[in-house]
C-alpha cells in the first residue's frame, strides 16, 4: 500500500498575531510552530492503517521554506516513512490552486493508493487543497472524515454533515480523505523516535512556481471591537421575559 | 557559538509540553492533595514516551539524546507539576547515571537496561540522619562476607523510596581509612533480605513525590553489585551529583516558568481600580525581573547541559546554575503569590503549590550554602 500524507505547518494558535507591513497576512516573526491540528489526524490514521495492513509505505509531504521540515520530522517521528520537502519560501501567499497543483504533480506517477490530508489548515482555513488534488488526480474525495476503516481493499468512511448527522460513504483506492476533528487522537512522537526521525530519508525538490494567480488575498486585518454585552437587571421571572423578547428579535434562536 | 535549539530538541519541548499539560497537569493539585505518587502516570507514562531514559545510548534502553533534551523534559514537567520532574530526575541522574557512568558492562545490561526502559525506577541512598552535606560522614556500613557484603545502617529522605526498585547506595567499606576514602557504592534491589523501608516523610512541597527512610539490617548483597571501585564511593557520589544538578536546576526552572506563566494570565484577567492589574506599571517591573532571571536561569542550565553532552567538564557550571536556578525559583514563585493576591495564598491556584515546591530546590542536591562554598572554593585555589 503506498500512501501520501500532505501536512503544512502552521503558527501555534496561541501566538501573538500581528499583521505584516505589506497588510495581506500575518507576520511570521516571533512566532512558534507546528503541524496543522487536522494534518494530525492525516498523520495518525495513515500510521494506524500501516500498522493494521503491516505493508505500507507512509509518505508525507509539505510545501513551504526550510523551516517546515522540523514538523515534517514529527510526522517522521510518529510514524512516517520518508519526507518530500517541497521547497517554497513563499507558499504563505499561494492560493489553494497552486498548492494542489504542486502536489498534484508530484503525486501523478506515484500510485498512491490514499492520500490523507487535513480537511482546512488552521491557519488560511480554505478546506480547498485536499479536494483540489483529488480533482487534479482525476482520483475520488471524501471529506471530513471522522472514522475510517480498511477492510479487503474497501474503505469505509464517516463524513461529519451538518446538523450533527453523518453519513456512512464506502469507496475504493485511489482516493483523497480529508480528515476533521475526532477522527482519532494523535499519539505522542515518542523521544526515540525523534531522534531515529533524523535518520529517515527527506526528499527536498524544487517548486514549479510559474502558476498563475487566480486569487489572491487583498487584505489581512482585525475585527474592529465591537461594544460591550447587554446586561438586564431586575426580577428574574422578568429577566426571562425580556430575555425571550430580545432572542425573539434579535436573533433566529427561537424562530 | 549558537544558542538556537536543535529541531529534535524542539520537537521533544513540543511533545513533553503538550503531554504534561494533557495529562499530567490536571491531576497535580489533587496528587500534592492526597501525596499521591500516580506511578502509571508519573512514571509509567514517561518510560512509554522513551523519557525514562533519554541520555542513554540505544543499546542501554536509551534513546540517545543530550543533556539539554533531558534538561527541557525535566523543566516541562516541572512546569505544570514539580513532583513528576523530580521523579524523573532522581531516577536519571541519581540512579541509572551513575550505573553508566561506573557499572561495567554486565550490570549495565542487568540494571541499566530496565532502568532506561521505564520498566523499573531509581532511587539514590547517599544521606543519613548524621551525614547531608557532609556525604564524608556516611554511617551505614558494608562488611565484606566471602564474595557478598552485608549492609547495615539506614538512609533518609530519598526521593523515589519504596517505590523504587533498584537503588545505588552509599556505605562505608572501610573504617580504618580516611574519611572520604572508605565509602563505596552498591546497587540494592528492592525485595532484598534485609533492606526494608521506614518512614514516608510528610513535607512542605514535592507532596506527590514519595520520600523514605531505606533501612539495612543485615542486609547481604552479592559481590557483583558493587559499583565502580572498592572504596571509590565518595567519587561515584560526587560524579552523580554533578549530573543531578542539571535536573534538580531544570525542575526549579520549570516551576518557576510555571509561576510565571500563571502569573502572567492572572494579572491580565483579574482587574482592580477598573483596569487589569497586569496595566500597572509597578507589575510590568515585576514580571520584568520574573522573567528576566528565568531565562538567565535557562541559559546557565543549557550551558552545563551543552558541556556535559561535550564531554567537558560541568560541575563548577551545574552548582552555578542550581544554585540560580533553585534561588530563581524560591522568588519568582514568592512574587508570584504576591501577584495573585489572597487567591494566590489559596489552594484554588496552582502558584501556592508551586512556592511550597519550589523551596526543596534549594536543599536538596546540594544546598545553595553547599553550591556557594563549592563554586567559592573553586574561585580562589
Amino acid at each position: 500500500m503506498n500512501i501520501l500524507i500532505c501536512i503544512k505547518q502552521v503558527p501555534d494558535m496561541e501566538s501573538k498575531f500581528k499583521v505584516n507591513a505589506q497588510g495581506n497576512w500575518y507576520d511570521r516573526a516571533d512566532l512558534a510552530w507546528r503541524m496543522n491540528e487536522y494534518d494530525e489526524y492525516a498523520v495518525e490514521q495513515a500510521v494506524r492503517l500501516k500498522e493494521q495492513v503491516g505493508e505500507a509505505d507512509l509518505t508525507v509531504l509539505c510545501v513551504g521554506p526550510d523551516q517546515v521540515k522540523e514538523t515534517m520530522k514529527k510526522a517522521l517521528a510518529m510514524g512516517c516513512d520518508r519526507g518530500v520537502h517541497i521547497a517554497d519560501n513563499d507558499s504563505c501567499m499561494r492560493e489553494p490552486f497552486a498548492i494542489a497543483t504542486m502536489i498534484a504533480d508530484f503525486a501523478r506517477d506515484k500510485q498512491f493508493d490514499i492520500i490523507f490530508t487535513g480537511m482546512q489548515s488552521q491557519d488560511r482555513g480554505s478546506a480547498q487543497v485536499g479536494v483540489m488534488i483529488a480533482e487534479l488526480l482525476n482520483i475520488s474525495a471524501v471529506t471530513t472524515i471522522v472514522e475510517f476503516a480498511y477492510d479487503n481493499g474497501t474503505i469505509s468512511v464517516k463524513r461529519e454533515l451538518e446538523g450533527g448527522s453523518k453519513a456512512l460513504v464506502t469507496v475504493t483506492a485511489p482516493v483523497v480523505l480529508t480528515c476533521q476533528l475526532g477522527l482519532n487522537t494523535p499519539r505522542y512522537p515518542t523521544l526515540p523516535n525523534i531522534m531515529k526521525a533524523k535518520k529517515k530519508e527527506m526528499l527536498t525538490i524544487a517548486a514549479a512556481t510559474d502558476e498563475q494567480g487566480r486569487q489572491e488575498t487583498a487584505a489581512f486585518y482585525f475585527p474592529q471591537r465591537k461594544g460591550g454585552g447587554l446586561v438586564l437587571e431586575g426580577d428574574p421571572p422578568e429577566l426571562a421575559d425580556k430575555l425571550i423578547q430580545l432572542l425573539k428579535e434579535k436573533t433566529g434562536a427561537l424562530a | 557559538m549558537n544558542f538556537e535549539l536543535t529541531e529534535e530538541q524542539n520537537l521533544i519541548r513540543e511533545m513533553v509540553r503538550s503531554f504534561a499539560e494533557t495529562e499530567v497537569a490536571p491531576s497535580a493539585a489533587s496528587r500534592d492533595e492526597e501525596e499521591l505518587f500516580d506511578r502509571a502516570l508519573m512514571y509509567d507514562r514517561l518510560g512509554e514516551l522513551g523519557l525514562t531514559g533519554i541520555v542513554f545510548p540505544e543499546e542501554y534502553g536509551g534513546a540517545g539524546a543530550d543533556y539539554i533534551s533531558y534538561a527541557i523534559a525535566v523543566e516541562e514537567l516541572s512546569r505544570v507539576c514539580g513532583s513528576t520532574g523530580v521523579t524523573l530526575s532522581a531516577h536519571l541522574s541519581l540512579c541509572a547515571n551513575p550505573i553508566f557512568m561506573f557499572g561495567t558492562e554486565e550490570q549495565k545490561q542487568t540494571f541499566l537496561k530496565p532502568l532506561a526502559t521505564g520498566e523499573k525506577l531509581g532511587g539514590f541512598g547517599l544521606t543519613e540522619p548524621s551525614a547531608g552535606s557532609d556525604a564524608g560522614g556516611t554511617k551505614t556500613t558494608a562488611t565484606r562476607d566471602g564474595d557478598d557484603w552485608i549492609l547495615n545502617g539506614s538512609k533518609i529522605f530519598i526521593t523515589n523510596g519504596g517505590d523504587a526498585e533498584t537503588y545505588v547506595v552509599l556505605a562505608r567499606s572501610d573504617k580504618s581509612a580516611e574519611k572520604h576514602r572508605g565509602i563505596s557504592a552498591y546497587i540494592v534491589e528492592k525485595g532484598t533480605p534485609g533492606f526494608s523501608f521506614g518512614k514516608k516523610e510528610k513535607k512542605m512541597g514535592i507532596r506527590s513525590s514519595p520520600t523514605m527512610e531505606l533501612v539495612f539490617e543485615n542486609c547481604r548483597i552479592p559481590g557483583a553489585n558493587l559499583l565502580g571501585q572498592e572504596g571509590q564511593g565518595f567519587k561515584v557520589a560526587m560524579k552523580t551529583l554533578d549530573g543531578g544538578r542539571i535536573g534538580i536546576a531544570a525542575q526549579a526552572l520549570g516551576i518557576a516558568q510555571g509561576a510565571l506563566d500563571a502569573t502572567i494570565a492572572y494579572t491580565k484577567e483579574r482587574e482592580q481600580f477598573n483596569q487589569p492589574v497586569a496595566s500597572f506599571q509597578g507589575v510590568h517591573f515585576q514580571l520584568a525581573d520574573m522573567a528576566t532571571q528565568i531565562e538567565a536561569s535557562r541559559l546557565l542550565i543549557y550551558n552545563a547541559a551543552y558541556r556535559a553532552s561535550a564531554g567537558l567538564s560541568y560541575s563548577h557550571e551545574a552548582a552555578m546554575a542550581k544554585l540560580y536556578a533553585s534561588e530563581t525559583a524560591m522568588r519568582v514563585t514568592t512574587q508570584a503569590v504576591q501577584l495573585h493576591g489572597g487567591y494566590g495564598y489559596t489552594r484554588e491556584f496552582p502558584v501556592e503549590r508551586m512556592m511550597r515546591d519550589a523551596k526543596i530546590t534549594e536543599i536538596y542536591e546540594g544546598t545553595s550554602e553547599i553550591h556557594r562554598l563549592v563554586i567559592g572554593t573553586a574561585l580562589i585555589r
